[in-house]
């Protein structure tokens, strides 16, 4: 989402010079709506030309920097009408190392797992980083400030994906190496996944054993079971290899 | 369906409001792998229980094959887990000293059933779930994967109409976690059994469906939100709800 609408939310609290809103901005909702000054004048021109927010006070000419801003009616509307406006939506993100993964093909496995190594340091790197602003937060005094809790929530929503980053690196490293020590029948080549005597003993005694299983079991429940009650208790049922039973 | 569980709540022991399970719905037909997840102390073990007759609800109905499993005496349901329902619970620690043999056969010889039966059960069991190899090992001696493996073997002996697995592809590499679900698939296909399998997460429940997540007690519903809302669930929060209306 553009910054437009964090912006209006800053300013719904109280008016700002713009070096504040920048600075509040990351206070508020963590590193990653980091904005430069440049972008952040682009923007408060736009919304001031657009009528959501106004100068009130401060001097020097048209420059933004002097002045402080406040929240306009029709600001306040927009910000509004955002927050009711369409369902947030679940998004995922298109990832080019998966791409990179996907395409590499047998010969290149060992750069995808480099690749993948690479991606888990910095995901490690950053989620310490971030792992650290969280800790830094202060809120052990007598009064729990909703701010610091908001906050805390932000960051922690970094920390949580970023876990799920490192173990999809993880993830993803064990299926390569898997792959890399041949299990996998590659499109291109048809190399012949081992096989052996033992797996097929196995998948017989599976037929042998499940398919006995299916034909003890009934194809349909019968009908009406659903209206027993428990007064009706059925008898006990024959159960292969019951009349064995020696002790 | 072959289990039915119908609006189960159920309470947390130490607590006269916080819930356990709180209005859980689900079914499971035969031949139908069920995957819940969700994190630790959301109430998957609790879930299993009820589906297994070890525990009962405060609330809500447990039907099993056209019974109401809850209203079972002690003994039917007991003779149920010994020969239709069975049970493996991941997290439990080996029997140390135990032979893998003897401990997969261990469910029928309880049962009185014939020792060499029993063992030629187990040992079948055992090359179905890729564990053939570790039968004379010693429980404490084979890896966590083998383990979860053995422990879906003694599972089979008794030739269960259910399957309630808790959490056992958890903590496994993925190619572990692919060969026990990919057993876990053919089991239900192929032997018609009716499998319900909880995991921490969703990663782990390869070719379940559906796949629910537990959180708080409750199913989310893929199709909505929570019913009655997040905020209800707090006494405290709907008073003030209700004074700000």
């Amino acid at each position: 989402m553009s910054a437009k609408h964090a912006l209006l939310g800053l300013l719904l609290d109280t008016p700002a010079y713009p070096y504040q809103l920048a600075s509040r901005l990351e206070q508020r909702l963590g590193p990653s709506w980091e904005v430069n000054s440049g972008q952040l004048y682009q923007t408060v021109k736009t919304m001031e030309r657009d009528g959501l927010i106004e100068r009130v006070q401060g001097a020097g000419g048209g420059r933004e920097d002097r002045h402080v801003f406040a929240i306009t009616d029709d600001g306040a509307r927009e910000f509004e009408r955002w927050f009711q406006g369409s369902p947030d939506h679940v998004r995922l993100p298109r990832r080019p190392l998966l791409a990179k993964i996907t395409f590499a093909g047998p010969e290149r496995l060992a750069e995808a797992l480099a690749k993948v190594d690479t991606y888990e340091s910095e995901c490690a790197a950053r989620l310490a980083g971030v792992a650290r602003l969280r800790d830094e937060l202060t809120t052990d005094g007598p009064l729990v400030r909703a701010q610091e809790l908001l906050l805390r929530l932000n960051l922690s929503t970094d920390v949580i994906q970023l876990e799920g980053e490192l173990r999809w690196a993880a993830h993803a490293r064990e299926l390569l190496q898997w792959l890399a020590e041949g299990e996998a029948v590659w499109p291109s080549r048809h190399r012949q996944a081992r096989s052996g005597e033992r797996r097929h003993d196995r998948s017989g005694a599976r037929k042998e054993l499940f398919g006995r299983m299916a034909r003890s079991a009934p194809s349909t429940a019968p009908a009406g079971d659903a209206q027993r009650g428990p007064d009706a208790p059925r008898g006990p049922k024959r159960v292969p290899g019951e009349d064995d039973a020696s002790g | 369906m072959l289990l039915s569980l119908q609006a189960i709540s159920k309470r947390r022991d130490d607590s006269a409001t916080r819930m356990t399970l709180d209005d859980v719905t689900l079914q499971v037909g035969r031949g139908q792998v069920v995957g819940v997840f969700g994190r630790s102390g959301s109430g998957k073990t609790t879930l299993l229980q009820i589906a297994a007759g070890l525990a009962a609800p405060d609330s809500g109905a447990v039907s099993y094959d056209g019974q109401r499993l809850d209203r079972l005496s002690s003994t039917e349901r007991l003779r149920l887990r010994r020969r239709e329902i069975a049970c493996v619970w991941g997290s439990r620690p080996p029997q140390r000293g135990l032979s893998v043999l003897d401990h997969v056969q261990l469910a029928l010889l309880v049962d009185h059933r014939d020792r060499r039966d029993a063992s030629r059960r187990a040992r079948e069991a055992l090359l179905a779930c890729e564990a053939e190899h570790c039968e004379r090992a010693r429980l404490e001696e084979i890896s966590d994967g083998e383990r979860q493996r053995v422990e879906i073997a003694r599972a089979l002996t008794i030739e269960p109409k259910l399957l309630l697995a808790d959490s056992p592809a958890s903590n496994l590499s993925i190619v572990e976690q692919e060969t026990i679900m990919r057993l876990l698939a053919t089991l239900a296909r192929d032997a018609k059994v009716a499998v319900l399998i909880t995991a921490g997460d969703a990663q782990a429940l390869i070719g379940a469906d559906p796949v629910l997540y537990l959180s708080g007690g409750r199913i989310v519903d893929p199709h909505g939100t929570r019913q009655g809302g997040t905020l209800h669930r707090f006494p405290g929060r709907a008073r003030l709800a209700a004074a700000d209306g």
